[in-house]
């Protein structure tokens, strides 16, 4: 985290802007949302609130572990296909053996554990390997999804067990409107996935590791972080947080589809990019990243709102992510090296 | 001319990635010509022939970007975007109607302006890796998205039909029983191999990559280079994005999703260095002929497009594990005992053009390093 300098001017505007630009996300948001309002006056209605909620809350656990990583310096694509992985495995494994069939909590922990595995072998192709994360995880994410899809099932699943769906049906508030709203309870495991994210990486040693280990592997190493261990751990806990995830989304849309997910890892590292964390490492923070997602899911139901096709969002995503990118090359200090592959060939 | 030629064969022959490789290539042909009878046919070698050059053309231009340390993962929508080009222009004159002389003409000047429409894309990318200095992972995953997003919006979503017979021959003509693909392909691997070896700019593209911060201080304008490389892998997409669209006889926004994947793997396959500095063409080649014989064969076997997809992958993580593997006990600890400190660059570019396999050198300085963190993290 980058501490500036205690002076007049500073406590003014620094504090608001955040130690990772978190202020201009917000600011956006914002923006965004009295233009969409102005066109738009349907939009200032608790259902807006419900709705963005209710489309970030699988994202924002998916972006947690994509923080973590990309603030370890590295970069994972794989997260989707994990998520998939576990929530569609979980499905089918409880409709089998009956299982977990009773109690969601059950349900969480298998596709926690899907999670922890897969996330190892991420770790094992990183950290043991010392494959350049891109490439591991671009590896990682073809066999996870050609595994799903070859050895576990194509076919979607609708039923679920009556614990699971019982969960999934239970909402928390419902905002009245033109159309009536809902917001699932599943908002509350999000919630406390960004909580725990947050605390481990400002309170615990692991967290200050990870930024150590993201701005300069060898000084972190040299100061007695143990690089490898907190390399494998990041790994581990980003799989882990997927496959929750993944069972939450599974869980919110009542389908289980093993084709779905893949395609929009984008959506994701683009909330993280947006939100401050930094491709090189050593920068990023939770708040950054929920306003990020938030701000991801603002702008496509905004683009429906105001009329346009639904073809242009990928566009749309796609120019934000840039214009955001170049706003941060262009106002943090010049990285001196190379235009390569995340910068370090490890994690 | 045959000197020349004979000392060429010497030096691929001498290049132990390279037989490797051949091995690999031949051992497949073997294997699935013996598990499948029909793989040993003219039929299925003209299948192939069809199918390897789109992903070849593909695989080359991430091997241009991958040359200078880079990346470049928006080649499928680069390749989307020239083919939709070409496509909106063909429709706009009703070419799929016009002979003779017209449609050549046509065929031929729409075919360049797909081409140019990548072209602007490659600068577009070129801009934003050097003038914005975004990451090349980053830059090219947002352009990934944003271009397959402006075909899609071109097309409005569906697919795009029309194309006169001339141009169709472009993907599935033959000629004297070689399709037409395989010899663009082929066509285009040459051109790649002049540009990279034995013009100027292709041999500053392999020093960027190998060393920048050496590159520049010898005088190379890293920017530029850097510029042409992404220009350059721009073309190579645009190609394959017209032989798609010449083959598959419509545009597609979305066409070829998979073939990122592919492509990273088959180059990684050809020896490649992720991180830079080297590469070669013929190992490139080699990779996209052995991962179709792969794919074909699979097919004929029973298996699914799924379990190609974990062959991909499996693929991609033990070629690149095994060289690091191999690396570290032999190249990385002589490294380690000569040198006394790392800087965050390759200290010696030299060694990759040695090497028998394509060694990330992060592995090499950092491997003492890394050793005291297997015991457990302490210092000693």
């Amino acid at each position: 985290m980058t501490r500036r300098p205690l002076n007049v001017r500073n406590l003014h505007w620094g504090r608001l802007r955040g130690s990772n630009n978190e202020g201009m996300v917000a600011l956006l948001i914002g923006l965004l949302a009295i233009v969409v309002g102005l066109s738009t006056p349907s939009f200032w209605s608790g259902s807006t609130l419900l709705n963005v909620a209710t489309n970030s809350l699988v994202n924002v656990v998916f972006a947690m572990g994509v923080l973590l990583i990309m603030i370890a310096g590295g970069i994972d694509v794989s997260f989707l296909a994990i998520g998939i992985f576990a929530g569609y495995s979980v499905i089918a494994f409880t409709n089998a053996t009956g299982i977990g069939a009773s109690d969601a909590v059950i349900g969480f922990a298998l596709a926690a554990v899907v999670g922890l595995g897969l996330g190892a072998i991420n770790a094992l192709a990183v950290a043991g390997l010392r494959i350049p994360t891109l490439i591991a995880t671009l590896g990682t994410l073809a066999i996870f999804r050609g595994a799903l899809l070859g050895f576990v099932g194509a076919q979607m699943i609708t039923t679920y067990p009556p614990g699971l769906s019982d969960l999934s049906t239970t909402y928390l508030f419902t905002a009245h409107g033109a159309m009536e709203t809902r917001l699932s309870v599943l908002i509350i495991p999000s919630v406390l996935i960004c909580v725990f994210v947050s605390l481990l990486l400002r309170y615990t040693l692991i967290g200050r590791g990870i930024f150590a280990i993201g701005g300069d592997t060898e000084s972190a190493y040299r100061v007695g972080f143990p690089v490898f261990r907190i390399k494998v751990l990041v790994y581990l806990i980003a799989g882990l947080l997927a496959g929750i995830a993944g069972m939450i989304h599974v869980l919110q849309v009542r389908m289980a589809v093993p084709q779905e997910l893949v395609g929009g890892e984008l959506d994701v590292i683009a909330a993280v990019v947006l939100g401050g964390a930094s491709v090189f490492g050593g920068k990023g923070s939770v708040s950054g990243t929920v306003l990020g997602v938030i701000l991801i899911a603002l702008i496509k139901s905004s683009l429906i709102l105001l009329g346009v096709p639904g073809s242009w969002q990928r566009a749309a995503v796609g120019a934000l992510l840039l214009v955001s990118v170049s706003a941060q090359a262009l106002s943090g200090p010049r990285r001196f090296g190379r235009a390569t592959l995340a910068g370090e060939p490890a994690p | 001319m045959s000197q020349v030629l004979r000392r060429r064969m010497r030096r691929m022959l001498a290049d132990p990635s390279l037989v490797r490789l051949a091995a690999l290539a031949a051992l497949a042909f073997v294997v699935f010509a013996l598990l499948s009878p029909a793989f040993f046919s003219v039929i299925n070698f003209q299948s192939m022939g069809f199918q390897v050059a789109e992903v070849g053309l593909l695989s080359l231009a991430v091997m241009l970007s991958m040359l200078t340390g880079g990346i470049d993962l928006s080649i499928v929508s680069i390749a989307a975007v020239a083919s939709v080009v070409a496509a909106k222009l063909f429709t706009a004159v009703d070419a799929a109607s016009m002979t003779g002389v017209g449609a050549l003409a046509a065929t031929a000047a729409f075919i360049v302006v797909g081409m140019l429409a990548g072209v602007a894309c490659g600068v577009l990318n070129g801009t934003l890796i050097t003038r914005l200095r975004i990451s090349p992972i980053l830059a090219t995953l947002g352009t990934m998205q944003l271009l397959n997003g402006v075909a899609v919006i071109l097309t409005g979503g569906r697919a795009i039909y029309g194309f006169p017979s001339q141009f169709l021959t472009i993907g599935n003509g033959h000629l004297a029983g070689v399709p037409v693909p395989l010899l663009i392909l082929l066509a285009g691997a040459t051109l790649t191999t002049v540009f990279v070896n034995r013009t100027g700019v292709g041999l500053s593209i392999k020093l960027v990559g190998a060393n920048p911060i050496a590159a520049r201080y010898s005088g190379l304008n890293n920017d530029r280079v850097l510029m042409l490389t992404y220009v350059a892998s721009a073309i190579l997409a645009s190609s394959a994005g017209i032989i798609i669209a010449a083959r598959s006889a419509s545009a597609n926004a979305d066409y070829g999703a998979s073939y990122v994947l592919l492509a990273i793997v088959i180059v990684v396959l050809g020896g490649v260095n992720p991180l830079g500095g080297y590469g070669t063409v013929t190992g490139v080649v080699l990779a996209a002929f052995t991962l179709q014989m792969v794919s074909s064969g699979f097919n004929q076997i029973g298996l699914t497009a799924f379990h190609y997809l974990v062959a991909q992958g499996v693929i991609l993580i033990t070629v690149i594990g095994i060289d690091t593997l191999s690396g570290r006990f032999y190249i990385s600890r002589w490294i380690a005992s000569m040198s006394p400190r790392r800087s965050r660059g390759r200290c010696d570019p030299g060694e990759g053009q040695h090497q028998a396999t394509s060694q990330p050198s992060g592995g090499g300085p950092t491997e003492p390093g890394s050793e005291r963190q297997q015991q457990g993290g302490g210092r000693t």
